[in-house]
């Protein structure tokens, strides 16, 4: 089935027309474009689903830097799992890949979701 | 497999990653069994302060020692269905805002955390995921099993004053 890029993209609404909003300085702590979380000022901005941790991200609107992409899952991976990927000992393994070791029954996770452990259960 | 509403009015107090969330600050939600998946698939934080405060509100993994015993909701906190006809599941998803073992917010680099910051003097948040692409939970285990809603002092929140939901369906 056809699906536009966006198709995926959940939002993100954040409305302060009638509140002080957000400062420059610490909308910029929080990784918010400045320019649309001050005062009067509203923002819809694209979140993403991340396939192997299952976190969902907030798309910064002025983001410059290049988004990870999972060319096995061909979709948008999180900055953290993009790190985990990177490394040389990595085994690809989704969050529904994992749910399904789970619900087997022979496998418990533990650890970060980015970087689960997966532990057989002894019987 | 039923959509269910999370609701809590409350005092969100900012407080550290990593560290045992206070009582009746937070909106917290762990697995009702150890191979349960949960969707969380909305948020929404209206504010209510009387004055600017600014809330760096996060949903985000827990980390150490998992929450457990948790106290009742009590009004007007509220967690239902959203459609009358639906059945009880054998193992709910707890959700809470009190616990004997506190949950605490993950610090985790690699872990999630899903930014929802505003100003609670008047700012209205809402976040929608689009289909396959929620919050997910699975089992009952600190990390995978266990999200909370916060005010993240470490991302440079104050405590500040909001109603908010959780939109979540188990599976």
């Amino acid at each position: 089935m056809p699906f536009l890029k966006t198709s995926r993209d959940g939002e993100l609404f954040l409305d302060h027309s009638a509140s002080p909003g957000l400062p420059p300085g610490i909308a910029q702590r929080m990784d918010l474009p400045p320019e649309l979380v001050g005062e009067g000022g509203r923002m819809h901005a694209a979140t993403l689903g991340c396939p192997h941790c299952g976190g969902v991200v907030l798309l910064n609107p002025m983001r410059k830097r290049a988004r990870a992409n999972c060319f096995k899952c061909n979709a948008y991976i999180c900055d953290g799992c993009a790190f985990v990927a990177s490394q040389p000992d990595y085994l690809h393994r989704t969050f529904a890949e994992v749910a399904e070791l789970v619900r087997s029954g022979k496998w418990t996770v533990s650890g970060p979701t980015c970087n689960p452990i997966l532990t057989p259960v002894e019987k | 497999m039923a959509k269910r509403l999370f609701f809590a009015s409350q005092s969100f107090t900012a407080q550290a990653y990593a560290s045992i969330l206070t009582d009746g600050t937070h909106m917290s939600m762990v697995g009702g069994s150890t191979t349960q998946m949960t969707d969380v698939l909305e948020c929404l934080i209206s504010g209510r302060d009387v004055s600017s405060v600014v809330s760096a509100m996060q949903l985000c993994r827990s980390t150490g020692t998992i929450a457990a015993t948790f106290t009742a909701l009590a009004s007007p906190n509220s967690d239902g269905p959203m459609v009358p006809a639906t059945a009880a599941l054998t193992a709910a998803v707890s959700t809470f805002v009190a616990a004997t073992t506190k949950p605490q917010a993950s610090n985790t680099i690699t872990d999630a955390k899903l930014n929802l910051g505003l100003n609670t003097f008047g700012g209205i948040l809402r976040w929608n995921a689009a289909p396959t692409q929620q919050w997910q939970m699975l089992g009952q285990a600190t990390g995978f099993g266990c999200t909370i809603l916060f005010n993240a002092s470490a991302a440079g929140g104050n405590t500040c004053l909001a109603n908010a939901h959780i939109m979540y369906e188990t599976y």
